[in-house]
């Protein structure tokens, strides 16, 4: 039962950081039907200016907000070089042009950085472990979860109370009538890659935390996670992409803690095996959203 | 299972031996040049990534899904060829405890192929009812996110489970023992694979699917069932990819799990996507230039910039010109082309077409088509069709009746239940009561590719064509599918109905090129060319002028006829209706509300009233 529970702890921490990937790719699809591959880049970058800014002399607390401002102008900036020179081209450009923008940056880190892996130190509470009763639970999971509830309480006030919100979810169900109505196509498509480059700032902070080094190709894991969890919920779902990722962190844990030990290390692979089931079965995702083939 | 047996086998050969040619001659030719080592591992190098590429030209190409997991499926074939080819000592060193009593097995290097080739296949069909079921169409982004994960899976398989993978930790690489040493049984499965991507372009399969990939509904629409035709493009696709990747196993002499990952498939990606995707000759150009470019690369950052004599390396430029710079140049590659040219430098022109069109020029008119004078009689009918969307009813128990040779014309203000209607009858909508049949088959449920083969065919109100294929392709497509599962029908040749819809002098150019007026007849020719019981026409003179209606009508009758077919056409066109039409069906809130010959139906008080609304009372 305690292990169970802490199990489950485990999984909402993991799947907090997931929900705030998958909601930044599931912002960006909505608006311009992007699957962003880069995604995970908003990781590698901040934390490889982490890395540097810990050589010089930062500490953590005036490290977060660096990470997370680094995260939403890398996004800009990324959208400005690359996206928005194929906005409404076809679906298969817009993929093939994700995956190379990660690609060239995961290049330039192992071009310009170099190949080995990069330490940054963790923080030491991070560690640190609640007893509640016989359950004990790491800190780290519960500043992430509470964090990202916050967080998407905020992204929820945002897009449902504010004039940029609803221009987004305007554009979001019809880009051309949403333009029609003098909403700014330039100015919303930025603010959804903001938007996006915002929650993957928070996500940056956990998952360096976590992790606690950099590689030029450690952009793969998170987008992976983010992408997946934007799928499993529904693409197009903003709520569904938040509940695909807490889906997608407690099915990891919990598979992890199920499989025999020998085949543990499969769980990654159980996972996508689990994915593909979904999909054979509910084609449309957790959440799926209607779409209507128009003759 | 080929539309025309000189341009669809004849000359993809030619055209294969002559890009094969040119290939491996200009390998040979840098090699000779260069005359080292190194330029002829880079050779052999770029011959396996060709047929790779090649491989996973067939599916892309002819499906328009962007697939990853091409390189997964190599993966497994890479494994099973080792597993299969290692010699039991060598396993011994590396997998001692492998499952299934594979270290005491050894088979040659061509049965560990074909087993690799079998288990890929095995797996690979797998995978593809996956992509059906994700509703794999062209561009569409949860097959592709799919295919990204079998990449990731057969990579974490490779990793993790190294009683049968040797795995990955500490460098150990699992040794094949020998490597390949002589260079035929690449150029045999080049060429092979050339072939096939060919012959499999041009094949009934292969058109299908292009055409199911230039506008999915539109397919479906004449009798195409995408799904069979993408998973018989995915199947070949993946026998060339895993001959291509045992191969590229068997050279290099071991098997890592990142060998088939994602560098791997970026690579093969960016050469297919620069040369052009579409095109096998596209494919073979962008192995080459991609080839070519990397190694440019590489070089640079090895040895530095030099450039008449002047050497960079202590120059500001010198930071930029790095190791591993191909790997930048590839990213670079990819994105520049997908923001400049993202159909690549070929688009989808192939050679052996080229060549085709350039030897077979003199084509005659052909004859026209004469009216069948006898049909097989059979009747339309749809009886008491109600479809309520909510509490909103739509249509309440409509029907309408039609014959042989007969044009029905359905008519009614906005909102009247039309295009639900056709919705229903063209199985896009369920009605929630009532039947459809022609003689006494019943269609109600039938998906729409059945529906057109049963003989019910449609064209479209907003154009679908397959636009980038030329007019006669369009047609083409059309027939193919008749040949199969309108047999017993009396079938059209292409070229006379592409004459009779007065096309014959734009037979070579694409559809997407064609004005609006010879759209509409291209759609009206390929609707035709299914020897339909039944055409129904969507609002076929929407955004025509009067005169343009006019002619449509003739036009219209003279098609039907010559394929024997009865026509059911909505429009709201009153004169364009009343001109073409033998009855009429007049629809109101859900209803028929008249029927008669259009005179009777003009004096109708009731239509009257319904069309010209309250005005009518005054």
């Amino acid at each position: 039962m305690s292990e169970l529970l802490q199990n489950l702890i485990d999984g909402l921490g993991r799947g907090s950081i997931y929900a705030l990937l998958a909601l930044g790719v599931a912002v960006v699809f909505g608006i311009m039907h992007l699957l962003n591959f880069a995604h995970g880049e908003l990781i590698t970058i901040p934390a490889y200016v982490t890395y540097w800014a810990f050589n010089n002399g930062w500490n953590w607390w005036t490290v977060v907000p660096l990470i997370v401002i680094v995260a939403v102008l890398s996004s800009l900036l990324i959208e400005r070089i690359a996206f928005s020179r194929v906005r409404g081209a076809k679906d298969f450009t817009l993929l093939l042009t994700s995956f190379g923008v990660h690609f060239i940056v995961a290049a330039g880190f192992l071009l310009y950085v170099s190949a080995s892996v990069k330490q940054i130190p963790r923080p030491t509470w991070a560690a640190n472990t609640v007893a509640i009763s016989a359950v004990r639970i790491e800190l780290f999971d519960i500043v992430v979860i509470a964090v990202t509830i916050v967080v998407l309480a905020g992204t929820t006030w945002l897009l449902q109370r504010t004039m940029f919100g609803l221009a987004l979810r305007a554009a979001a169900a019809d880009f051309d009538t949403a333009r029609l109505m003098g909403i700014k196509s330039d100015s919303v498509i930025r603010g959804a890659f903001a938007l996006s480059g915002f929650l993957a700032g928070i996500a940056a902070v956990f998952w360096i935390m976590r992790e606690g080094q950099v590689t030029p190709t450690a952009g793969i894991d998170p987008m992976l996670k983010g992408v997946l969890a934007a799928l499993i919920g529904g693409l197009g779902s903003l709520r569904g992409a938040v509940l695909g990722g807490f889906v997608l962190g407690l099915a990891e844990v919990l598979l992890r803690s199920w499989l025999p030990i020998e085949i543990q290390n499969l769980t990654t692979g159980f996972v996508f095996v689990m994915i593909a089931l979904l999909f054979i079965f509910r084609p449309g995702g957790l959440v799926s959203v209607p779409q209507v083939e128009r003759v | 299972m080929f539309p025309d047996a000189r341009r669809d086998v004849l000359f993809p050969v030619i055209g294969s031996a002559v890009l094969f040619s040119v290939l491996v001659g200009g390998g040979m030719l840098y090699q000779t040049i260069i005359g080292n080592g190194a330029a002829e591992r880079l050779m052999t190098t770029m011959l396996i990534d060709a047929i790779i590429v090649i491989g996973i030209q067939v599916y892309i190409g002819n499906t328009g899904i962007l697939s990853f997991g091409h390189i997964g499926f190599g993966a497994v074939a890479g494994y099973a060829f080792a597993v299969y080819a290692v010699s039991p000592e060598e396993k011994l060193k590396r997998i001692p405890n492998a499952p299934f009593g594979l270290t005491d097995t050894q088979v040659g290097p061509t049965l560990a192929m074909l087993i690799a080739v079998v288990v890929t296949l095995v797996f690979a069909f797998i995978v593809g009812i996956g992509l059906a079921r994700s509703g794999a169409q062209s561009g569409a982004v949860a097959p592709t996110v799919i295919t990204l994960a079998v990449l990731f899976v057969t990579h974490e398989v490779a990793k993790s489970w190294p009683q049968l993978t040797g795995g990955n930790r500490g460098g150990v690489s699992f040794a094949i023992g020998a490597s390949l040493d002589k260079r035929w049984p690449i150029l045999l499965a080049l060429f092979a694979a050339l072939l096939g991507a060919r012959l499999y372009g041009q094949s009934r399969s292969g058109r299908l699917a292009t055409a199911a990939r230039e506008d999915n509904l539109a397919a479906r629409a004449m009798g195409v069932n995408p799904l069979v035709q993408q998973m018989t493009a995915l199947l070949i696709s993946v026998i060339v990819v895993s001959i291509g990747s045992s191969l590229r196993v068997w050279q290099i002499g071991s098997i890592l799990p990142d060998r088939f990952f994602f560098d791997y498939a970026m690579l093969t990606l960016v050469m297919l996507i620069v040369g052009g995707r579409n095109s096998v000759t596209g494919a073979v150009l962008g192995v080459a230039v991609m080839t070519a470019a990397l190694e440019l690369a590489r070089r640079l950052g090895q040895e530095g910039f030099e450039i008449f004599g002047i050497g960079l390396d202590q120059a500001p430029l010198d930071w930029v010109f790095r190791e591993n710079l191909n790997s930048i140049v590839l990213g670079i590659a990819m994105v520049g082309f997908m923001i400049w040219r993202p159909s690549g430098i070929l688009e989808d022109w192939e050679f052996d077409r080229w060549l085709y069109r350039r030897l077979d020029r003199d084509e005659v008119e052909p004859e026209r088509l004469v009216e069948l004078d006898e049909v097989p009689d059979l009747r339309f009918s749809a009886s008491d069709i109600s479809v309520s969307f909510g509490g909103f009813h739509a249509l309440s128990g409509a029907g309408i009746t039609a014959a042989s040779g007969e044009v029905v014309g359905i008519i009614g203000p906005n909102g009247a239940g039309k295009t639900t209607f056709v919705n229903v009858i063209t199985g896009m909508v369920e009605p929630t009561h009532g039947e459809f049949s022609i003689g006494d088959r019943s269609l109600t449920g039938m998906p729409s590719f059945e529906l057109s083969r049963s003989g019910l065919v449609r064209t479209f109100q907003n154009l679908r064509m397959f636009g980038a294929l030329t007019v006669r392709e369009n047609v083409e497509t059309a027939a193919l599918v008749a040949r199969e599962h309108r047999a017993d029908r009396q079938l059209p040749d292409v070229d006379p109905l592409i004459r009779e819809a007065g096309l014959w002098e734009h037979r070579d150019r694409r559809a997407r090129e064609l004005d609006y007026g010879n759209s509409r007849r291209l759609e009206l020719a390929r609707a035709a060319a299914m020897a339909p019981s039944f055409m129904l026409l969507d609002e076929p003179t929407s955004g025509m002028s009067d005169s343009e209606s006019l002619t449509m009508i003739e036009q219209v009758r003279h098609m039907a006829a010559t394929v024997g077919a009865g026509v059911i056409v909505i429009d709201h066109d009153l004169g364009f209706i009343t001109g073409i039409s033998d009855r009429i069906y007049v629809f109101d809130q859900g209803r028929v509300i008249a029927e008669g010959t259009p005179a009777e139906v003009q004096a109708d008080p009731r239509v009257q009233a319904a069309y010209l609304g309250s005005m009518a009372g005054d």
